[in-house]
Formats: C-alpha cells, sequence, structure tokens
C-alpha cells in the first residue's frame, strides 16, 4: 500500500488538471488545451494542410471535436497529446480532400506575404524589442530550426531538403537549439 | 534503458515536432509515466515552445479559440435540444396508444388542484394558530407583569403599615426634581427596604444606591439596588440616622457617596 502512495506526484501536470476537466465536462478542458497545445497542434495541423489560416480553422474545428469526444478519451490507452494529434491529423487530412484547401493551395503564396507583413507590425512593442534582445544569444540558424520544426510544419526531412543539412544533424541541431532556448528564458 | 540517454537521443523533441507516428508517441508516453525525468522534461520543452511562439508572435490567433468556444456553446445547446424532442416525441408516441395514460393525467390534475386548495387551507390554519399562540403568550406575560406589580403593591402597603419601621419618603433634588422614593427602616431589626417609585433609567453601566446620613459623618453605604424591582431590602443600618438619600454611582456601588450626584433625599422626623 505503501508504494502506492509514494507513486503518486506531488505536482499536478497541466495533462492531469486537462484531463480531470475533461472528465467532469468542463469547458474550461478546451481552453487550457488551447493554451498549452495550441502551439504544437497548429503545427502538426499545418504539416499536413501547409496554409496556415487554413490550418488555424482546423484548430478551430479540433477544438470542437475535443469536447464532442471528451467522453471517449482513455488516459489509459494513450497520453492526451497522442490523443490530440490523432484528432488533428485527421481533421487535416479531411481538410486536405475539400474543395477549399484545392482552391487556397493557389494563394498560399500570396497569403503568406500578407501574413509575414502582420508580424511586422506586431513587433513594435518595447516588449518585443526586450525578447528580440534575449532572443539575440539564440543564433539564427537555431531560431529558424525551431521556428521551422515546431511552428511552420516542416518535418525533419523537410527541412534537411531545405537546408540541405543531413538528416541526423537537423535532430541534434534541433535538441540543441531548445536547450539553448531553455537556457535563456 | 538510460533515461538520459533517452532524453538525450532527441526522441522528445521529435515527439512535439509531430514528427512520431502514433506508436512511436505512445511509446514516448510510456517512457514518461515510468520515469518521472521524462515526464518533466517533456513538460518543460512544451512550455519552451509556448514561450518562444509568444516571443515570436506565432502563438495560433485568439480568434480560433473564441470561435471554437462559441462552436462548444451551440454544440450544448443543440444537444439540449435534441434531448428534449426526443422526450417530445416519445410522449406523443405514449399518448397516442394509451388512453389510460390521459385519464391518469385528469385524475393527476385534478388531484393537484384538489392538493392545492386544501394546502392553502392548511397553511392558512397554521397561520391563525401561530397567532393565537403569539396573543396567548402575550396575555400570559401581562398576567405575570400585574401579579408581580400587585405583590410589590402589597409589599409596599404592609410596609406602610407595619409599625416598627420608621417610614422616610425622599423628594427629588435639583438634578431630577420629579423623582421620589421611599425608605421604610425597621426599628427593630435595622432592615432598609427600598421602595423604587419614581427614578429615572440609570444610563448605562451606572446604578442607583442607597446612603444613610448620620451627624458629623461621612453617608453610610446602605447598598446598591436595582432600578426594576419596586420593593427590595438593602442593608442593616445601626445607629442614629438624621437622613436617607440616594446618588447615582458606576455599577457595582460606590465605597464613598458622589454627593452632587444626589438623585432624591429625604429626613426623619425628628423624635
Amino acid at each position: 500500500m505503501q508504494q502506492v502512495f509514494t507513486d503518486i506526484p506531488t505536482k499536478t501536470s497541466v495533462e492531469q488538471k486537462i484531463v480531470a476537466l475533461l472528465h467532469e465536462g468542463d469547458k474550461q478542458s478546451v481552453r487550457l488545451i488551447f493554451k498549452h497545445y495550441g502551439v504544437v497542434l497548429l503545427n502538426v495541423i499545418q504539416r499536413v494542410v501547409g496554409n496556415r489560416a487554413m490550418s488555424e480553422e482546423v484548430l478551430q474545428q479540433v477544438l470542437l471535436k475535443v469536447w464532442q469526444n471528451a467522453q471517449s478519451y482513455n488516459a489509459q490507452k494513450a497520453g492526451l497529446y497522442s490523443w490530440l494529434v490523432a484528432i488533428s491529423r485527421n481533421a487535416a487530412l479531411d481538410q486536405r480532400k475539400t474543395k477549399d484547401f484545392k482552391l487556397t493551395q493557389a494563394s498560399r503564396d500570396a497569403l503568406e506575404v500578407m501574413a509575414l507583413e502582420n508580424k511586422a507590425d506586431a513587433s513594435n512593442s518595447i516588449d518585443k524589442m526586450v525578447t528580440e534582445q534575449l532572443l539575440e544569444q539564440l543564433s539564427d540558424h537555431y531560431q529558424i530550426l525551431i521556428k521551422m520544426s515546431f511552428f511552420e510544419g516542416y518535418s525533419h526531412q523537410e527541412i534537411s531538403d531545405t537546408l540541405n543539412i543531413p538528416l541526423g544533424t537537423v535532430k541534434t541541431r534541433i535538441r540543441m537549439a531548445l536547450k539553448q532556448l531553455r537556457a535563456i528564458i | 534503458m538510460d533515461v538520459q540517454k533517452y532524453i538525450a537521443s532527441g526522441v522528445l523533441e521529435a515527439y512535439w515536432a509531430g514528427e512520431l507516428n502514433e506508436q512511436e508517441m505512445r511509446e514516448v508516453e510510456a517512457m514518461a509515466s515510468q520515469h518521472p525525468e521524462v515526464k518533466q522534461e517533456l513538460e518543460e520543452l512544451r512550455e519552451a515552445l509556448n514561450e518562444f511562439a509568444a516571443m515570436k508572435d506565432a502563438l495560433p490567433d485568439e480568434d480560433v479559440l473564441n470561435e471554437a468556444m462559441k462552436e462548444v456553446e451551440e454544440s450544448e445547446q443543440n444537444r439540449f435540444w435534441e434531448v428534449l424532442s426526443e422526450d417530445d416525441r416519445s410522449f406523443v408516441k405514449r399518448a397516442k396508444f394509451s388512453l389510460w395514460a390521459v385519464a391518469a393525467t385528469i385524475l393527476l390534475l385534478i388531484s393537484l388542484g384538489f392538493n392545492f386548495y386544501f394546502f392553502g387551507q392548511f397553511q392558512q390554519a397554521r397561520e391563525e394558530l401561530a397567532q393565537a399562540k403569539v396573543e396567548s403568550q402575550q396575555l400570559a406575560q401581562q398576567i405575570s407583569d400585574t401579579r408581580e406589580n400587585l405583590e410589590y403593591a402589597q409589599l409596599r402597603i404592609a410596609h406602610f403599615l407595619n409599625e416598627d419601621n420608621i417610614h422616610v419618603r425622599m423628594e427629588g433634588e435639583d438634578i431630577s426634581p420629579e423623582s421620589y422614593a421611599n425608605v421604610f427602616w425597621n426599628k427593630k431589626t435595622n432592615a432598609v427596604f427600598i421602595s423604587v417609585d419614581n427614578l429615572p433609567e440609570p444610563p448605562h453601566g451606572h446604578q442607583y444606591q442607597l446612603w444613610a446620613i448620620k451627624p458629623g459623618q461621612p453617608p453610610i453605604d446602605a447598598g446598591i439596588f436595582d432600578h426594576n424591582q419596586l420593593v427590595q431590602e438593602l442593608k442593616v443600618v445601626k445607629g442614629k440616622v438624621q437622613a436617607f438619600a440616594v446618588t447615582l454611582e458606576k455599577e457595582g456601588g460606590s465605597p464613598v457617596a458622589t454627593v452632587d450626584k444626589t438623585y432624591v433625599k429625604g429626613f426623619l422626623q425628628a423624635g
């Protein structure tokens, strides 16, 4: 019996909290999933869909599906993230089959230019300047790797192809990049 | 398996990057549930990525959440209506096939009507009873008060009539000209009784005190008394008393009379 008690972690993780809320049918679970998993899920979707704006639409559908299927989630069978990823990948694949998707493929480049402009507008505040300074410590090629791998939906193979780096090196460098990032923030 | 080596392998980063297939992800999660270090590393990686995304304006648009929450609310409402309409349908079905249900419903409604009527009557009767109880309590209180007054009056008369008593009527002083009170001093037992006839309600934390006054001496404490009790026995006083007086003192009385707070005073008749 003693063993059972020592196994219980002293701090509740974000994952445990979300799982508990999901089972209680508490809408707060959806907010927390967006807050803590939104970035990585959007990336997973973007790997399939490609276009960011459309990926956000898919993420929106994913959140609704998560809510509607909350009761079917079994924490014994899968971790929260792999369950979320499964829903996200299915939704992203469904999106690829739509007419909408095929139409936007054509204007994908134009949209990306707009997205870049929006980002430039937002980076004027003092806060941004402080974080920019902080991030100067993180070399550019590391920043690019993190962005491509985690925010822009590139697979490791695609990064290897685009940047012309061997696949093994991509993996090592992503790990080093995150290590450095964690040291800074 | 060497946990540190596992962490250093880059598989955890690949996990968050969406690089792993379902099977591989479950393997990572199994490792995390066995090794707290792996679990912690995973959480820290996710947090670092979220912070970096915030710095780089790479967070998903907040509208995504807002729109999703709207849809969540709508889906809840729809489900609510579905449940309701399902109920409707089943009700109609049953009503069609069973006249007994209709008859039972009508009977139930009639019964509810009677219940309602009788409950109203019952409530009214209960209120009347409560009212009567209050009135009877008030009456009992009045009787008890009256009886007490009567007892005091009888006691007072008895003191007046008692030939062993010296009676001193104390008249109001400047501080309270309307006031008066009576002292009965028993010649045989030297007991002192006071009859509180007309003294104002003492202020909070104060009490009246009776003093016996002998020539050439400071006033002698004859006892504190309760303003609410009409006739009460106080201390025994002996010797040649010239007068009695009542002063207002702090609650519990005072060893020395506060002379300028004298409310009533009366002299013994010479002889």
